[in-house]
């Protein structure tokens, strides 16, 4: 039949008619990892990116030998930093400070990079509801505890602190014992982490419930004051083609995070 | 160039087509064999194309002596006379030589022959003779009378006048069908034949001179099984070309009928054609009653007509379906009418995920659909695999593809609309469908012959073909980083997803001239993939802690309106929908933490995202439709919708990122007419549309036109263009775990502006009988369209969240070809299209790229088969690759706590195409029949459905993830479905 014969021309030329893939095109530029805490020395520390194909062409650039600038707008000077190896540099005499503003500018793969922050102030009057917690441990298999004395659960833990203009605050907790022990007992499988952190807020609150401690021991309750930029990170983790766009950030001519921060902390006791 | 070969190519095939194909051309026949004293060759020419009926009037031309008849047949004007459109013309030789009495002698015999043995009497026989030395013998002088209800004596056959003057019809009453209820199976006749004509079911039964010319005559269509009135039934006068189509609710008004003993054709999609025949007794305002295709072997998506003239040539990009036959097609799960759609021209079949349309470069919430008058804002379940759309609840779906007429606005590309079944007049009627995925419930219950009403109920069950689609969304590896809660961790995944829908109809006929009917629908998904944990209580403490993994999304669409329509005079009619729609989405992707006091209180915290988008449209439309003069009709109407949106996204319960409420309100009114020249050859359609958008405070005009000229009776030209706005939009945030990615906002006329669309398209149609030809090319361009993506677009000093609508413009062009081929025992379509879909936002680049959808080739070919209780089809779908965007490269973040992030950079957006996609689905569906085994004719109760989706388990891919190991980046595919099997089991009661 007629159509038949036509379709399968149509078919056949439909299919020759492909678009071929084009190359993908990489551009070498530089991401910058730096965080900015007041009483620290400058640093920051300048990665390349993996490239998605393999024979990608690099840019002459040594990574460990820029020219890298910063200018401190509290001291009024710009400082020349100097390279220690894997990608950092530092300069020793500028100690970041509360308030300074500063800006970085390097040359590399034939840009001019620059990246500009701030440090915000300290958290003021951050405040926990309790001190220390007291938390059953749990033992696999063993059931509830024997005298059927109760099981009760400590209130969580509040804290607070001031935040009128709505910025961003992370808070993270540290166990700082050496080897501490945990409040369930994990059997066979692996031990979580040390440390835990909450997701950026823009509130002046937070709660850690009880059983978010894991462990015994005295634990660091570090609150930081971060900025819009830093808490962006955590919601940018975008890996499918369906979205896929350059992470967002506020280096000019390259990626990652140059950001300031400030903190304050407190402790809270976790016993049996 | 090598989209040039593309037209030249088909452009070729479909000239090869044309030639091969008949017409509705005389046959010739002999009579008797060589050697015998009555041995000659005749012609016969049925003006309506019809062969096979010989229960009409015939009109016998004796030619000149020496001449051939086939040039009698050319010089004969009679049998293009609009009063003998029925009639069968015979042509016969003179070849006999001697007296009158022997040129004559076998004129009786072949009379009798071709009219069976003068089956329909000899009243309507009628007897034309050219031979000069009969025609000086004068009246009668052979008692011709005795055979011929007439004899008329001429040798001009040119002569029309006085010919169609002479010929008086007698009134005979033939046998006409019988009614009946339900669609009934006929046992094929053994000695199936090449070519077989439906019997004739009815009738002419009138045969005399008209009484009334250029007179308005008025009437419903109905379905002769249900009695539900039929929308949009494609009526015209035989052998004319003048036509009409029927409103929302079956009726239709001719403005110019030329006489009142003309036949009208009733052609509708999925239905036999009928034949209403006109007598001076017919009332004024009649009723046609369609069967559903008893003899269709065929599945129209075009709402072309059979065999006589085209019938839809003068709608633009116009596709018509109904439900009634789409369980031929393969589906995956349910028949599906999106689905179907997708099957056509210019509409995107490469998008598994997505039920939506996407028409010619538009996204699906360019699309307008219109459910009974009110608007849905969501049209698939389950991650947009199946559409929303009970094809149980459903009479008819128009798709117009662009340039649409002013009575719809609001939308930049298509309209869908769908008209919901009113449900059987007749009797009580229910049946339910049990396939892999589903389970659907229906039934309709009239009462007296006024009231109608239909409920259907569709749920998904946890199935092979849920699971198989769900589990794409959620084996996925989840990323979050937070921390789980403490102790045995008696986590328990308790999946409680599902979908259903419900529609529910009440319709209530006061009178022939109004008619009220109220429709609901409610269509919800729940997709849950939460898991929790809970601390026991322990001893004899009754606090307890837990936590739960939220993954919840629950999204949907509830509608209903009330519609009152009136016809006010036979030239006036009018509607009015008072109507509500309700989009909702709540999505809930959050870790919960409660914990019981020992007094009985609890504490819940929330961290995590929950968005919720709430839609509600309240309109109201009044729609006008007036017959002004014989060749005019002015359709004008007003509309206001009231439209409250809101959008919030928050990160925990205390933190809310992004809060947005608009009200708006839209309102305004259109006006256009429908003018016909020439015989309504030439149709012109100029029209405009205003509306008031009190946001902007401002006005929008949209002018509208549309032509379409009729070359020939198989030949027509279309052409339109028009300018349209968008206010409500549909921002998608492609988010593939969450399920839900359409948020509705409202154009602010800063952030989100007010967007526009200018449409340009021109088509030439070429309907034969049993094909149809269609090319159409069209050019379109879009302004100030939004995209959305809800990142944070950091600077030290501010995230701000309401700059990430992004403003652009694009355009769309290409060209469709379509080859179909109606009835017979294998029938189908091919299709194919060749288009570009760009974009350009200036956030991703100062220049044009590729639309995330737009695939260059597509095409398509649907075949179908019928061989006794069985049908099968197969599809197969062939499209270029879609765009879309990979990393150039990527790198990893430490965060203060310790972990770590990956991010990634970039290539030109969408610069670069996935493989290929293409597929072949097929189907078979056994007739399950009632009545006794043997019976020629029964009563058909449903069918048994076997079909498979990707037949040959083509690797198609859906998109493509990445994730950074050990100082490289890891491309993983993830790919639509595999092969995928199902069986529908369809019952009904008639």
């Amino acid at each position: 039949m007629n159509l038949k014969r036509i379709s399968t021309g149509i078919l056949v030329f439909t299919l020759a008619g492909c678009d071929k893939e084009e190359q993908i095109a990489f551009t070498d530029s530089p991401v910058i990892e730096g965080y900015e805490h007041p009483g620290e020395v400058f640093s920051i520390k300048i990665s390349r990116q993996v490239p998605f194909e393999e024979d990608v062409q690099y840019s002459a650039d040594d990574l460990e030998a820029l020219a890298i600038s910063v200018h401190s707008a509290l001291y009024g000077q710009t400082y020349s930093l100097t390279s220690i190896g894997g990608g950092v540099y530092v300069d020793s005499t500028l100690v970041v400070a509360a308030g300074d503003e500063y800006t970085l500018i390097f040359e590399y793969n034939g840009k001019a990079v620059s990246a500009y922050t701030y440090v915000p102030l300290p958290p003021q009057n951050f405040t926990q509801s309790v001190t220390s917690i007291q938390i059953e441990k749990i033992e696999i298999g063993s059931g509830p505890p024997a005298g059927g004395g109760g099981f009760s659960q400590p209130e969580p833990i509040e804290f607070k602190w001031d935040n009128t203009d709505e910025s961003y605050y992370l808070i993270i907790v540290e166990n700082i014992e050496s080897d501490p022990e945990a409040t369930v007992d994990f059997g066979d499988e692996e031990p979580p982490s040390f440390s835990f952190r909450k997701t950026p807020t823009s509130s002046n609150s937070e709660f850690i419930q009880a059983r978010e401690f894991q462990y015994y021991g005295t634990h660091r309750i570090i609150l930081y004051h971060v900025l819009p930029d830093y808490a962006a990170l955590y919601d940018d983790s975008d890996n499918s083609s369906l979205n896929l766009t350059n992470a967002s950030g506020s280096v000019t001519n390259g990626y990652g995070i140059f950001t300031g921060m400030n903190s304050d902390t407190l402790y809270v006791e976790v016993t049996d | 160039m090598l989209q040039k070969t593309h037209y030249l190519i088909v452009l070729g095939i479909m000239f090869n087509c044309f030639e091969s194909l008949s017409q509705n051309t005389p046959k010739k026949y002999a009579f008797n064999n060589p050697g015998n004293v009555c041995y000659f060759e005749y012609l016969i020419y049925a003006p309506d194309g019809n062969y096979s009926n010989f229960l009409r009037p015939h009109i016998f031309v004796l030619c000149n002596e020496g001449e051939e008849p086939a040039f009698a047949y050319q010089q004969d004007t009679l049998k293009k006379v609009h009063q003998f459109y029925d009639y069968m013309f015979v042509y016969i030789p003179n070849n006999r030589k001697g007296d009158a009495q022997e040129k004559l002698y076998c004129i009786e015999a072949l009379v009798e022959l071709i009219t069976f043995h003068f089956a329909c009497t000899r009243e309507n026989l009628f007897f034309v003779i050219r031979d000069p030395s009969i025609v000086s013998l004068g009246n009668d002088p052979y008692d011709l009378n005795r055979i011929f209800k007439e004899t008329r004596y001429t040798i001009a056959m040119s002569d029309t006048v006085s010919l169609t003057e002479s010929f008086k019809e007698t009134k005979i009453v033939y046998a006409t069908g019988k009614e009946e209820l339900g669609t009934f199976y006929v046992e094929p006749e053994k000695t199936d034949k090449q070519e077989t004509y439906e019997p004739a079911v009815k009738t002419r039964t009138y045969f005399g001179a008209p009484t009334r010319f250029d007179y308005t005559l008025t009437g419903t269509v109905t379905d002769r099984s249900t009695g539900e009135s039929l929308p949009f039934v494609t009526v015209e006068v035989a052998g004319t070309s003048i036509r009409t189509k029927t409103n929302v609710d079956g009726s239709f008004s001719i403005p110019k009928v030329p006489t009142d003993t003309n036949t009208l054709v009733i052609k509708y999609v999925g239905y036999n054609p009928e034949l209403f025949f006109l007598s001076p007794t017919s009332p004024a305002h009649i009723s046609v009653k369609l069967s559903s295709g008893r003899y269709l072997q065929t599945v129209q998506v075009f709402g072309y007509n059979e065999d006589i003239v085209l019938s839809d040539d003068e709608d633009i990009s116009k596709i018509k379906l109904t439900p009634e036959k789409l369980e031929k097609l393969p589906s995956i799960g349910e028949r599906d009418i999106m689905r179907s759609f997708q099957l056509m021209p210019g509409i995107s079949a490469a998008n598994e995920s997505s039920s939506g349309l996407y028409v010619r470069g538009g996204t699906p919430d360019q699309n307008l659909i219109l459910y009974d008058g009110f608007t849905i804002y969501h049209v698939d379940h389950l991650y947009g695999f199946f559409s929303a759309f009970n094809a149980n609840a459903i009479k008819e779906v128009q798709l117009y593809k662009g340039g649409f007429e002013s009575r719809f606005g609001g939308r930049l590309s298509s309209v869908t609309e769908i008209t919901g079944k009113d449900g059987n007049h007749k009797k009580f009627n229910m049946g339910a469908d049990i396939s892999l995925l589903s389970t659907n419930f229906w039934m309709e219950i009239p009462a007296g012959d006024k009231f109608t009403s239909v409920v259907t109920f569709r749920r998904s069950y946890q199935g092979f073909i849920y699971n198989t689609v769900f589990d794409k969304f959620n084996t996925s590896d989840e990323t979050e980083a937070q921390p789980q809660g403490p102790g045995p961790q008696s986590t328990q995944t308790d999946v409680k997803s599902f979908f259903y829908d419900l529609n529910a109809k009440a319709t209530y006929s006061f009178s022939r001239k109004d008619k009220i009917s109220l429709s609901f629908y409610n269509g919800t998904d729940k997709l849950d993939n939460s898991s929790s944990f809970q601390a026991p209580s322990f001893g004899g403490s009754t606090s307890s802690f837990g936590v739960s993994s939220i993954d919840l999304t629950r999204y949907g669409n509830i509608g209903m309106s009330l519609k009152w329509s009136r016809n006010w005079t036979d030239r006036i009619y009018s509607n009015t929908v008072v109507s509500y729609s309700n989009y909702y989405s709540n999505r809930d992707r959050t870790q919960q933490r409660t914990f019981v006091n020992d007094d009985g209180t609890d504490d819940t915290t929330k961290t995590g995202i929950i968005e919720t988008n709430n839609l509600q449209d309240y309109s109201l439309r009044s729609d006008f439709q007036w017959n002004t003069a014989n060749f005019s009709t002015m359709e004008a109407g007003i509309f206001a919708t009231f439209y409250d949106i809101s959008y919030t996204y928050s990160q925990n319960d205390t933190t809310t990122v992004l809060d947005k409420h608009d009200q708006g309100l839209l309102a305004g009114g259109y006006l256009q007419n429908k003018f016909k020249f020439w015989d309504d050859k030439i149709q012109l359609i100029p029209g405009a549309r205003v509306s008031y958008y009190n946001i902007t405070n401002d006005f929008y005009l949209e002018p509208r036109l549309s032509f379409s000229v009729k070359m020939t009776k198989k030949l027509s030209v279309v052409a339109s263009t028009g300018k349209f706005y968008q206010f409500a939009n549909r921002v998608t945030r492609e988010d593939i775990l969450s399920g839900s990615k359409d948020f509705w906002l409202l154009s602010d006329g800063q952030s989100i502006p007010v967007s526009s669309a200018i449409h340009y398209i021109a088509g030439i149609t070429y309907g034969l009988p049993k094909y149809l030809f269609s090319v159409e090319g069209f050019y379109k361009t879009t302004s100030d369209i939004t995209e959305y993506s809800l990142r944070f677009n950091p600077s030290p000093d501010d995230v701000s969240y309401s700059e990430n609508f992004f403003t652009g413009s694009g355009y769309a062009k290409g060209i469709e070809f379509l080859a179909q081929k109606r009835g017979g025992k294998i029938n189908g379509w091919v299709s194919y299209t060749l288009s570009e879909a760009k974009n350009k936002f200036d956030v991703y680049s100062d220049e044009y790229y590729y639309s995330g959808y737009n695939s260059t080739h597509e095409f398509k070919a649907v075949a179908m088969y019928s061989y006794k209780r069985w049908d099968f089809s197969a599809t197969w779908i062939y499209a270029t690759g879609r765009p879309y965007t990979a990393p150039s490269g990527a790198y990893t973040i430490e965060l203060l706590d310790g972990t770590t992030q990956d991010f990634f950079t970039v290539i030109d957006k969408n610069s670069i195409r996935l493989p290929d996609y293409h597929r072949m689905d097929i189907s078979a569906n056994y007739k399950l029949l009632g009545g006794a085994k043997g019976e020629k004719k029964r009563l058909e109760i449903g069918y048994l459905g076997f079909s498979i989706f990707n037949l040959y388990n083509r690797t198609n891919v859906w998109y493509k993830e990445y994730l950074i190991e050990s100082g490289q980046i890891i491309e993983t595919d993830v790919n639509y479905l595999g092969i995928t099997p199902n069986i529908t089991l369809s019952l009904k009661l008639r």
